[in-house]
């Protein structure tokens, strides 16, 4: 009778303990009976195979107290041969009870070990943390305490200082009453006496020099003490965006603390448009222009702040309008339709402003947005200009597909734009190939990265689906698509975005002809989005003066 | 040519009237519907003919579709004629309802005893609009055709055979290839005799093969559960075929719809208004209003 399989490979470490250990255990198991029989009834085990345990029979062949406890008499030879059968299975049954327990103390005692291991690690590893910690606090509390005490030593010496200064006044005053009196004496030679001998005295207090820069601060300090203290300063909000005209600013402030006020008064001063070149000067910022959209309502700018510095606040400058100031390096200005703007940043800090950033010009007439390159899918290639997008043949290694905490389309093939956040009115056009399978249309900013453009609700999207009998076409949103046949196909895509009046439309541009309008209200902010579902490409044309129809 | 007026309604700020007329080309006296929106007290209005359907009469597109108020908010004049000439005392005439009286199908017959009066053709395609025109401040470069079954086959093929005529034209599920089903080859025969090839010059898929004139841009729309459909009377795909190889442009759209005459949007399209109550395709009233919408993207306004 074979006992069931375990695996000689893992039996075979503790094989040797096993039989130390079973030696012992089993003479107590056994209540002795294998005392008798010693020890060469465990076999070794192979280190590579799976063999069961297979265990000779006993051989020593002493009759079997078992048989004598079972008082079975008759036979013996058989009764013993049958017993001792049963005995030794038995004791093999017995032997192997006792090897798993040894083998589960074993694992046990390994348990704790490592238990134990960890446990000291992680005892070490705190108290070398602890140690760190420990030092860097105290190196932070003597240097707290050298400046402490410095700030001690310099006004111990300033207000010494003071004091002498007050002396050395004190003194002058009686020298200067002295010399009044002494002018006054009719006695004109006891005054030239007098006098000269004042003069060394006075020049000795005259030359005591008192460092001017330290006691302003040290008197209002001094000053302080027996008045009610001054309030703390308030802080200046930054500036609005549109808060300024050419003849007129509006300045906000607050003021942080439970301090009585009786009023306010603002010191303003301009800013010379020249000033000499000052280190302090911020540099001029660096317009992105690939990050910039616009429509016929306004543009946003974007640029690189261009300091390594800090910088106070930025100033967007439109010829013709003035001057706008900005806390972040981004900014959305209000212009009318249909013009031609330049525009130039600067960066402006305590200083004073930088120079002026490079000049770009904005057009108002269509609307004008990029691709966002970070959400592009790793399949997707964008053209140098920008404006077109590939899907080609080759595979991308894994590596480019397995990136977390992306930004990009992981599944569809797809691309979102920039365009500005305005809720306006927004036309754009997308060019295809007769073959070329595509998803246009606009996708929510969040919508799901891993999901296809239309299946979601998120997204709606123009389809083509290219079959061996047809071309099919699909308006997709959530998934959805209306039955619809289309018997010219369009190369050229006219999109138009109404959030006024909540629709979506598409146009074959060639013919003037409306495929097919989408009617959402959209409650966030939608980007354009560009899928390819086969290998092709696309290119999009932004900054194009909607058509009549397009808004009908 | 003497208008009587027959009836005048206020409508969403306009009027619908009915006129009669003595008509030359029909040799009796017809009735037509015309919707004047506010604009027109002032100005010249783009105009917009519907052509109804089988056993129609002037009435049931002005009663039940609702296209005053889209018609005024964009300004349109809309002209909604009888189906066939009346009271001709033909023999006959009253037997069928899909062929005779209320089923003139736009033709110009050519056999007796139809030919005097069932010139639908030439009364839709010439007298009706120098009516207009004479009569009420049309904008006679702006017109328009449209229609449901029978008289979406006749705005078809009035567009087809008159290139540059027609702005827009559009149609509710209309009959596409007359040749190849029962209706039309029922009337063909009867108006136009046993000659095939006669029938050619009224069948809008054989017409569109043939078309060259200015793109024209064909709006259809069309019930997926229509009897009709699935009774091969309508046949939209033979048209939609021969207009993708010879490019002819069309959108054709099957809507969620369960019958003929119950030509409803579906939601997805038809976001402000509502579903209609059921029961009958006036309540394409929605659906005209997209093509009134579809009139003013083609610059009829």
């Amino acid at each position: 009778m074979d006992l069931h399989d375990i695996r000689g490979g893992r039996l075979d470490v503790i094989t040797e303990e096993a039989e130390e250990l079973s030696r012992e255990s089993t003479n107590m198991a056994d209540g002795g009976l294998r005392a008798a029989r010693g020890v060469s009834t465990f076999q070794r085990f192979s280190v590579d195979t799976d063999e069961s345990l297979c265990f000779e029979p006993c051989e020593d062949g002493l009759p079997s107290p078992i048989g004598a406890e079972r008082g079975l008499h008759g036979d013996v030879f058989e009764v013993a041969e049958a017993e001792s059968d049963g005995v030794t299975i038995r004791k093999q049954l017995q032997g192997k009870v006792t090897e798993m327990e040894n083998f589960a103390s074993h694992l046990e005692e390994i348990f704790l070990t490592v238990e134990e291991n960890f446990g000291r690690q992680e005892q070490h590893l705190e108290q070398h943390y602890n140690d760190v910690l420990q030092t860097l606090s105290q190196r932070c509390d003597d240097r707290a305490a050298g400046l402490e005490e410095e700030k001690k030593g310099k006004l111990e010496a300033l207000y010494k200082q003071l004091l002498a200064c007050g002396q050395a006044m004190d003194v002058s005053k009686e020298l200067i009453e002295t010399a009044q009196e002494v002018y006054r004496c009719p006695d004109e030679r006891l005054f030239l006496k007098v006098s000269q001998a004042l003069l060394p005295c006075a020049s000795v207090s005259l030359e005591f020099n008192t460092p001017l820069a330290n006691l302003p601060d040290v008197k209002t300090m001094m000053d302080s003490i027996n008045i009610v203290p001054a309030p703390s300063a308030p802080v200046i909000n930054p500036q609005t965006p549109n808060s300024a005209t050419q003849t007129s600013l509006r300045v906000c402030w607050s003021l942080f603390s439970d301090d009585t006020v009786e009023y306010y008064e603002l010191y303003y001063r301009p800013v010379l448009e020249d000033t000499p070149a000052d280190s302090t000067l911020p540099s001029p910022p660096v317009i992105k222009q690939r990050e910039c959209a616009s429509c016929p309502e306004a543009a946003l700018i974007r640029w690189e702040s261009g300091n390594t510095d800090p910088v106070d606040s930025y100033t967007v400058e439109l010829r013709e309008t003035g001057t706008v100031a900005v806390p972040t390096c981004q900014c959305l200005i209000q212009l009318q339709a249909g013009r031609r703007y330049l525009i130039c940043v600067r960066a402006v800090n305590i200083g004073g402003p930088s120079s002026r950033s490079e000049v770009i010009s904005v057009s108002t007439t269509g609307t004008l947005f990029s691709l966002l390159e970070d959400t592009a899918h790793p399949c997707l290639c964008i053209s140098e200009d920008g404006f077109t997008i590939f899907y080609g043949e080759e595979e991308l290694p894994i590596s480019a597909m397995a990136l977390e905490d992306n930004n990009a389309f992981t599944r569809c093939v797809a691309v979102l734009g920039g365009l500005i956040p305005v809720r306006g009115r927004h036309y754009w056009e997308v060019e295809v190939d007769d073959g070329t399978e595509f998803r246009i249309g606009v996708a929510s900013e969040d919508t799901e990265r891993n999901s296809y453009l239309g299946a979601n609700n998120t997204s709606w999207c123009m389809r083509h689906i290219l079959t061996p009998a047809r071309h099919k076409y699909e308006f997709l949103h959530n998934g959805w698509s209306p039955d619809l046949r289309i018997t010219v196909n369009p190369v050229r895509i006219g999109v138009a975005l109404d959030y006024e009046r909540g629709t979506l439309s598409f146009f074959n541009v060639a013919l003037e002809q409306h495929l097919h309008t989408f009617q959402c209200h959209f409650q966030n902010h939608v980007q354009p989005c560009f899928g390819l579902d086969n290998p092709g490409a696309l290119t999009v044309h932004t900054g194009i003066e909607a058509p009549k129809y397009a808004f009908a | 040519m003497a208008l009587t007026q027959v009836s005048s309604n206020r409508c969403a700020g306009g009027f619908q009237k009915v006129f009669e007329h003595e008509s030359t080309e029909l040799k009796c006296k017809m009735k037509f519907a015309v919707y004047l929106p506010p604009k027109a007290e002032t100005d010249k209005c783009p105009v917009m003919y519907w052509l109804s359907g089988l056993t129609c009469t002037e009435q049931n597109f002005i009663t039940k579709a609702g296209s005053q108020v889209p018609a005024a908010e964009h300004g349109l004049i809309v002209v909604a004629p009888d189906t066939s000439p009346r009271g001709c005392n033909i023999e006959g005439e009253d037997e069928n309802w899909d062929f005779g009286t209320g089923a003139g199908f736009y033709v110009n017959a050519t056999q007796d005893p139809w030919k005097t009066n069932y010139r639908m053709y030439s009364y839709i395609t010439e007298e009706l609009p120098k009516l207009i025109n004479a009569n009420f401040p049309t904008d006679p470069d702006k017109m328009s055709i449209s229609g449901h079954s029978m008289g979406g086959h006749g705005a078809l093929i009035c567009a087809l055979k008159n290139p540059g005529k027609y702005k827009a034209v559009s149609a509710f599920a209309p009959i596409c290839n007359p040749m190849q089903c029962p209706w039309g080859q029922k009337a063909f025969s009867g108006y136009l005799g046993p000659d095939r090839s006669a029938w050619e010059a009224y069948d809008a898929t054989v017409l569109a093969a043939a078309y060259c004139g200015p793109q024209l841009d064909v709006l259809i729309d069309q019930g997926r559960d229509d009897q009709f459909l699935s009774a091969s009377q309508l046949l939209p795909d033979n048209l939609i075929a021969v207009c993708s190889e010879k490019k002819v442009p069309v959108v054709f759209r099957l809507q969620p719809v369960s019958s003929n005459t119950r030509l409803l949007t579906d939601q997805h399209d038809s976001c402000m208004l509502g579903k209609a109550p059921p029961g009958d395709m006036w309540s394409s009233g929605f659906v005209f209003i997209r093509v009134i919408a579809l009139f003013f993207l083609y610059g009829l306004v």
